[in-house]
């Protein structure tokens, strides 16, 4: 068939050479003749392999197979044939027009660097950067961390809702005498490394945190919540684990390696943001499930210390599981272990302790639930 | 070898609904691979747009690869994984040894900047990127069979630009041209067609003209507020304020836009053929202005109907059945994705590719015969093959 006019690139040189293209099926070639080529060229259809995605695809760009060191094993000369006829026909008789060819070893290459890659992440989310997270921890100055933790607090205070820092905080003298009390109990005797400041944020929210350097805050909705104070004591002494274990920087400083780490191998592609904040809550999660179940475990010894029941805590952990409701987070996505299990641990705790008096009185419980006035 | 005329001009041949349909299709293939498909859809937009533009009837061509993206980005992330996760932490660690007691508003913004220095680890990195990702551009360039190509140099100019952003900061802007021409002649006097060299002539000074109405913009934001400052009026703050602002916007593009006509018609090749450049601000402008809105109204005219038939059929049937209402999450998601999928096409399509063919129609291209002489240039291995690029988020639409 043919001949038809095209351009030729011939890969050394940037002219263009006008050339006839006849196509020889049956000796399966492609010849390309021209008054600028030194000789005819041959191409074997086998060989052909035709350029994709391209804007004017009514043309065809030929280019061959060969064992270049290109990024493609592509021959580096071009052919451009615009004929209806012969466009058809060509992309009708050779089979591996539009097929992808590799270099050897490519996959070799994928599967090494494919390894490399997740090595090196994995490495450093879950070893590297929580050993250094530790350590870094552990080096930070005290009244640093006391600082950072007193803007956490002021952020959180304002994330809440308060127009002017300290609008939130409950300070009626009695229910503070009360609250003091608690923690003095709580702590008697025990070697703690950090001065507590726990405050209670008038706030309907039942919850309760720890942030860096020693403080801890208690939201109103918790006190009025809970069935009685060994339920708020076991609650502060599961916030002052916490504490001890500097819980809060760590998982600050954690956050700080992992986050840019997360959104740099997912990227940017379309819908992208919800697999980063799925990955990065899921990363959270394991992270801070083990540091809940230790602060649940220091939070019993330390209301067996002081001789609190901790069926208080037994029914607290029944309550935020009522409040849960029919619908529950999976354990994998959730930042804290299962709220049965806790309570069930508790219990069998309370079923062991020897004599356990309340932490407060009845009218000093009245007292501090009234701390926000 | 024959015929080349004595000048060539620029044409784009690209269309809207190929390249369309090739951008949402190739969007949809990344959110069902979560990502990694990302490398073939950037590679094959490419194919098409650079097969788009032609001079005398010869197209560009992009001879990128995905999976040589998709390699590169692999080594990228062994090396930044290590560099970042560790960089990030200490840089935050030092940060927070910077802590104070935050007893007013002022210093409680200073500790939240502490917090932010992780964010200077990358920029040395950002620098780099861009130079890489610019050099594997050109290395994947063809035009009549030829590579374009860079040297090395990429840490070179990272430093370069972390200097003269300093400089232009601290100068509050006065010394961006300077910064503009010196990075652009760092970059262009690497660059190579074939065995061909560009160079950037020209002087910086010479780019003070096109930033007239970004200052004009400035003067009415600063004026503005001074005047009703004084004046005690709130309305002028509040007009000049819109007005200054809107200026300010269209002063940027214009300032790249004439910028660009100065180093485009500054820029030779092996000190024989040189260019012109003829865009338009306004053309710009309003291709932007013109483009966002159009995707708007598609965007809300197909979601509303799909909206509409959604809450229609499914609204009565999720009440209280929890099975209804996971294929209702379900449905949402792949919703949100489909829309981020055609967002992103439509205006890639209404706004990206109208700008590149106003650019490129613009195009001339004078004692093009020299072209003919130009011989191959060696295969360059593209380095990660804008694997930092990619990981980091550095670059521009396509």
């Amino acid at each position: 068939m043919g001949p038809v006019t095209g351009s030729f690139f011939d890969g050394q040189h940037a002219g263009r050479h006008r050339v006839e293209v006849t196509l020889d099926e049956g000796a399966g070639t492609l010849i390309v003749t021209g008054p600028s080529l030194s000789a005819p060229l041959q191409w074997p259809l086998g060989r052909l392999r035709a350029l994709e995605d391209l804007a004017r695809d009514y043309s065809l760009t030929l280019t061959l197979h060969a064992e270049t060191e290109d990024e493609a094993p592509r021959d580096p000369a071009r052919l451009t044939i615009r004929e209806p006829a012969m466009t058809a026909r060509i992309r009708e008789v050779c089979p591996d027009l539009r097929k992808r060819d590799l270099h050897r070893g490519t996959w070799r290459k994928i599967w090494t660097r494919s390894a490399m890659a997740i090595g090196a992440v994995v490495l450093m989310l879950f070893v590297i950067l929580p050993r250094m997270a530790d350590t870094l921890a552990t080096l930070i100055p005290i009244e640093r961390e006391i600082a950072f933790g007193k803007s956490v607090i002021a952020q959180m205070e304002r994330a809440l809702g308060a127009t002017d820092l300290g609008d939130l905080r409950c300070d009626g003298a009695e229910g503070r005498a009360a609250l003091d009390r608690m923690v003095a109990r709580l702590t008697e005797g025990q070697d703690l490394q950090y001065d507590l400041n726990v405050q209670v944020f008038d706030h309907e929210m039942v919850n309760a945190f720890a942030a860096p350097g020693g403080q801890v805050v208690v939201m109103r909705g918790l006190i009025e919540d809970a069935s009685g104070p060994d339920a708020v004591a076991a609650v502060l002494a599961h916030e002052i684990g916490h504490v001890e274990a500097r819980d809060a920087t760590r998982i600050a400083l954690r956050a700080a390696g992992s986050a840019g780490l997360l959104s740099m191998v997912l990227g940017d592609f379309t819908g992208g943001t919800i697999a980063v904040v799925l990955g990065e809550r899921i990363m959270q999660a394991s992270y801070t499930r083990e540091a809940e179940a230790a602060a649940d475990v220091f939070a019993l010894d330390m209301l067996n210390e002081a001789g609190v029941d901790s069926t208080g805590m037994a029914e607290f952990f029944d309550h935020i599981d009522g409040l849960q409701g029919d619908f529950k987070i999976p354990e994998y996505l959730s930042t804290h272990p299962a709220s049965e299990a806790r309570a069930e641990r508790a219990r069998d705790n309370a079923a062991e302790q020897g004599a356990t008096t309340p932490v407060l009185s009845e009218a000093e419980w009245q007292v501090l639930k009234g701390i926000c006035g | 070898m024959p015929e080349v005329q004595h000048s060539i001009s620029g044409e784009y041949h690209g269309e809207r609904k190929p390249l369309f349909n090739l951008a949402f299709k190739t969007a949809l293939l990344t959110a069902i691979t979560l990502g990694i498909y990302r490398f073939w859809a950037k590679t094959r937009i490419r194919k098409y747009i650079w097969s788009s533009v032609v001079g005398q009837g010869d197209a560009f061509e992009y001879t990128g690869t995905g999976l040589e993206k998709f390699i590169g980005f692999l080594m990228a992330i062994v090396i930044l994984a290590v560099y970042l996760g560790i960089v990030q932490m200490i840089l935050f660690y030092f940060g927070l040894t910077l802590f104070s007691e935050p007893a007013t508003q002022a210093e409680m913004v200073g500790q939240m900047l502490a917090i932010y220095i992780t964010f200077f680890a990358v920029v040395p990195l950002i620098f780099f990127a861009q130079y890489r990702a610019r050099r594997y551009k050109m290395a994947r360039s063809r035009w009549r069979g030829v590579r374009f190509g860079m040297e090395n140099g990429a840490w070179g100019y990272a430093l370069r630009a972390i200097g003269h952003w300093l400089l232009t900061i601290v100068t509050l802007g006065v010394l961006l041209p300077r910064q503009t021409f010196s990075l652009e002649k760092y970059m262009a006097d690497r660059t190579w067609f074939g065995d061909a060299k560009f160079e950037q002539g020209g002087n910086w000074t010479r780019l003070y003209p096109a930033m007239k109405h970004l200052a004009i913009g400035l003067v009415i934001l600063v004026g503005g507020g001074v005047l009703g400052g004084v004046a005690g009026s709130g309305a002028i703050m509040v007009i000049a304020g819109i007005v200054g602002y809107i200026w300010v916007m269209v002063g940027l593009v214009s300032y790249r836009v004439k910028s660009f006509i100065y180093l485009t018609e500054h820029k030779t090749l092996d000190d024989t053929v040189s260019f012109e450049a003829a865009p338009e601000t306004s053309t710009i402008v309003s291709t932007v202005i013109v483009g966002s809105l159009v995707v708007g109204l598609i965007m809300a005219l197909v979601f509303a109907v799909i909206g509409a038939v959604f809450s229609a059929m499914m609204g009565p049937m999720m009440l209280g059945n929890s099975g209804a209402q996971v294929v209702g999450v379900v449905f949402l998601v792949a919703l949100y994705v489909l829309a981020l999928a055609m967002a992103g096409a439509l205006s890639l399509v209404w706004i990206t590719q109208p700008i590149i063919d106003h650019i490129v129609s613009s195009l001339k291209v004078r004692d093009a015969e020299h072209l003919n002489d130009i011989k191959q240039r060696a295969h360059d291995t593209g380095a990660d093959a804008e694997g930092f690029a990619d990981a980091l988020d550095v670059g521009g639409a396509i």
